[in-house]
């Protein structure tokens, strides 16, 4: 118990301290969660919202398969896209292995169906009279797709920060496709786990904290989306 | 002018037929009632006019031009047509902003929009509301803001799916009020549905009953499930319930059935002229309305019992409420369905 006092009370010290290579393991995770839900959502949200808003042959299909992709696990995604894009792969012509751009990818595919499928829950919840009102005072079929979506844009907003949620806090794309390089491709939780390994808990600590701060951020934001949402 | 017609027209969900109409003629400038208990299909036709889903078989014409259901220029009729569903949803933003929503898809700007919203609220009276949320507003007044909404687009038709259903008796009367002069001073053809008979009497030119999906050709009233059972002489014996039962003409129909009570078949007499009989009631006389050339009367007989009466019959009985009454079944009132 003292000893994990003492590493939280060391990790405030560093903290206050502004530490240069702390913050910038913390901007990199930041950074490379940013756009990894920005490309998500600007290719997770249409698609979802597509599937949701037309009938068309095989939805229920694509939808199981979206839901079925929520349960990719990290490690599976960082492996499928090292095949890519390691020097033997068919993408190894671009060196983008142990880059930021590399975690930026690896991230995208592991979120892009947990946007869509959410982003399909949001639009599906909208009661059909919206759209039925829509058409009725005589808008168009563009029109009403942006009637749902701005009825849904609080559920859609939720889908957004929950992805970003399970980014900042993945380790096994950014290991993988990152390399845990310092000063490059660090992030909180790459960090913390090779300070785990060499049994160093003050920096880790540190950055748990940063990551819980940030997690509770992002539920504060979350919650705030969703009670929008019911009111 | 024919404002619709529809033939053979169908509607088939999931392998149930819910509407399934023969033909149907709706004229210019009058208001309709499309009459019926729960399920008779009045949403769904209602629905087909307003152009929001397609039958799956059969035409309808609108004001003489058969109507092509997979054509993209339907966003163009519909603007002429606009449907307020029972329990309407406004959009999650301002009363304004929601009045405006129709004028906005049409390209009407500015100053224009901004004059039609308020004659459209006024109409309603509900201009107050102009700046408020739409989402803290009362059910009676989220009403009248949809039928503004509606108005605005300055539709040709308007069609009220139950549009009292949810409000108090205050909005409900404003309500009607507002159906009898859109269609008298702005010349809009009106059409709702509506399952209490009485409103649809009060409101309309014209009922249409349907009853299953069908247009049947009188009213179905006094619907009730009944057990049928053949007896010694070849009649059927319908029991509404225990110490309530009625004999009907001679059928083959036995066990669980539905039966109507046609209330233009029935009559009442007064007490004093009462014999115990099957098919004579006894009953206590619970409303009385008008309703056009003859007289709605409600009697309570252990189960309440609509019936039609001519003016002069209530005058020479002189029937008021809480008068105790015979009530006449004659066999042939009775329907099987």
């Amino acid at each position: 118990m003292e000893f994990l006092l003492d590493s939280i009370l060391s990790a405030l010290v560093l903290l206050w301290s502004f530490d240069p290579d702390l913050y910038f393991v913390i901007y990199v995770s930041l950074k490379v969660s940013f756009f990894s839900t920005l490309l998500s959502s600007l290719l997770g949200v249409p698609i979802g919202f597509i599937v949701a808003f037309n009938e068309f042959r095989g939805k229920r299909a694509v939808i199981t398969i979206l839901n079925s992709l929520l349960a990719l696990p990290t490690v599976v995604v960082g492996l499928v896209v090292y095949a890519f894009i390691s020097r033997r792969g068919i993408l190894g012509i671009l060196d983008l292995l142990y880059t930021q751009t590399a975690m930026v990818i690896g991230q995208v595919i592991l979120i892009l169906p947990l946007v869509a499928a959410l982003t399909i829950a949001a639009v599906g919840s909208i009661d059909e009279k919206y759209r039925k009102t829509a058409m009725t005072l005589g808008a168009t079929t563009l029109e009403t797709a942006r009637v749902i979506f701005r009825e849904a844009r609080f559920a859609i907003v939720a889908a957004v920060i929950a992805a970003f949620g399970r980014v900042i806090a993945e380790v096994g794309v950014s290991m993988m496709l990152g390399g845990n390089a310092k000063g490059f491709t660090r992030t909180m939780t790459t960090a913390m786990a090779l300070e785990y390994d060499k049994g160093e808990f003050v920096l880790g600590v540190a950055l748990g904290i940063v990551l819980l701060a940030i997690s509770f951020s992002i539920n504060v934001l979350f919650n705030v989306a969703q009670g929008r949402t019911r009111s | 002018m024919t404002l619709f017609e529809a033939r053979e027209l169908t509607k088939v969900y999931q392998g149930r037929t819910v509407l399934s109409l023969k033909e149907l003629l709706l004229e210019e400038e009058k208001i309709y009632a499309l009459q019926g208990p729960n399920g008779s299909g009045k949403t769904t036709l209602l629905e087909i006019l307003g152009l929001l889903i397609r039958p799956t078989a059969g035409k309808l014409s609108y004001q003489g031009k058969w109507i092509d259901f997979t054509d993209t220029a339907l966003t163009a009729l519909r603007r002429e047509i606009v449907l307020v569903h029972q329990n309407p949803i406004l959009f999650t933003t301002t009363v304004k902003k929601n009045v405006e929503f129709g004028l906005n898809v049409r390209g009407i700007s500015g100053e224009e929009r901004k004059k039609i919203v308020i004659e459209a609220l006024d109409l309603v009276g509900m201009r107050n509301f102009l700046r408020a949320r739409a989402h803290k507003l009362s059910g009676g007044e989220t009403q009248r803001v949809a039928i503004a909404r509606a108005l605005a687009c300055y539709p040709k038709v308007m069609l009220f799916d139950e549009p009292t259903s949810s409000v108090d008796v205050e909005n409900r009367m404003i309500i009607e009020r507002i159906i009898r002069n859109i269609n008298a001073e702005k010349k809009i053809s009106v059409v709702f549905t509506s399952h209490d008979l009485t409103q649809a009497s009060r409101l309309s030119h014209d009922i249409i009953p349907l009853f299953e999906g069908r247009r049947v050709a009188s009213l179905h009233e006094n619907i009730f499930s009944a057990t049928a059972s053949l007896n010694e002489k070849g009649k059927t014996t319908y029991l509404i319930r225990e110490g309530l039962s009625l004999i009907g003409e001679e059928t083959e129909t036995a066990g669980e059935v539905k039966i109507s009570i046609d209330p233009l078949k029935l009559s009442v007499d007064r007490i004093g002229n009462y014999k115990p009989d099957r098919n004579r009631l006894r009953g206590k006389l619970f409303q009385l309305t008008d309703e056009q050339s003859l007289v709605r009367a409600v009697v309570d007989v252990g189960i309440l019992i609509n019936v039609l009466l001519p003016k002069k019959t209530v005058k020479q009985h002189s029937l008021t409420i809480g008068d105790e009454l015979a009530l006449v079944v004659p066999k042939n009132a009775i329907t099987v369905f």
